[in-house]
């Protein structure tokens, strides 16, 4: 009699188990993060001259963009051309940087240091290659003729960009 | 599949790793503009997402192809955002808008300690 009950019992179990499979649906969306991974800081190798060259005691910005579809956006990036905040300044402040990549998460990002496209202090990549990109940014500021920057705090802003294309 | 396993891995692993990243995010991609419930006024919504540890604000942006400022509602533009959370942003336009990015940016405090600091602007384009 119980054996009667059981095997029925468990076989609508065994199909109820087999009609409770499910999916699991996912989606991957265009989507891009910037995320600034070092912030860098400003060496005073010369008393006129300021700068993120790991040599002369300073420590270069690095930011990693990250994106899920490839060609979907372009990375822009500013080194800076001047200071956001600093002592006063009675002489010219002549300025110069660069950015490159330094870091890919794929071997196919190798060329975009070759293929970005240079305007004022702006480097623009496009983002061909789904992944990340470490971009390392250099600055320098050199103040008047060899003339020493006032004691104080100086302040420099990298702008880092992403636009959908 | 393995492309996106080491990304995925990397942003999610960052922090235990040491690395102090902070990250700044905008989506969707391409937002869709959308009747809303006051006739001749455009609607969409983007999400921000704010993993910069060292920024607390964002401001938003509305730009022509051009990058010329147009005319839009939203309900703050200069607003805040604490660490690790999400905003959802309601962007209401004219119908005769010429809108092509909605851009958020990164706002860093005046004396911060750190020298070069890193502002970051994401945006998203209106199809």
């Amino acid at each position: 009699m119980l054996k009667n009950l059981v095997v029925p019992l468990a076989s609508s179990m065994l199909a109820t188990g087999a009609l409770a499979n499910t999916e699991i649906i996912g989606s991957v969306d265009s989507k891009c993060i910037i995320i600034s991974e070092t912030a860098g800081v400003y060496g005073n190798p010369n008393p006129y001259e300021l700068t993120t060259a790991p040599t002369s005691g300073g420590v270069q910005p690095i930011i990693r963009y990250d994106v899920l579809v490839a060609d979907y956006y372009k990375a822009v990036i500013e080194h800076p051309v001047a200071f956001s905040s600093s002592p006063t300044l009675d002489d010219v402040v002549t300025w110069d940087g660069d950015v490159e990549v330094s870091e890919v998460s794929d071997t196919n990002m190798s060329d975009y240091d070759t293929n970005k496209v240079e305007y004022d202090n702006a480097h623009e990549y496009e983002l061909t290659v789904a992944g990340s990109t470490w971009f390392k940014i250099s600055s320098e500021a050199d103040y008047g003729y060899t003339k020493s920057f006032p004691a104080g705090t100086y302040t420099a802003i990298v702008e880092a960009e992403c636009i959908p294309l | 599949m393995k492309k996106y396993l080491v990304l995925i891995l990397l942003v999610v692993s960052g922090p235990l790793w040491g690395i102090h990243a902070s990250a700044h995010e905008l989506t969707p991609t391409y937002p869709k503009l959308e009747q809303s419930y006051i006739p001749n006024v455009l609607q969409t919504k983007v999400k921000i997402w704010n993993a910069r540890v060292d920024v607390n604000h964002y401001k938003l942006e509305v730009t022509d192809v051009f990058w010329n400022d147009v005319p839009f509602i939203a309900e703050e533009k200069l607003f805040k955002l604490d660490y690790m959370e999400r905003r959802e942003i309601e962007i209401f336009l004219p119908s005769d808008t010429t809108a092509q990015y909605i851009c958020t940016r990164s706002m860093l405090q005046k004396g911060a300690r750190s020298r070069s600091m890193i502002s970051s602007k994401v945006c998203s384009k209106i199809r």
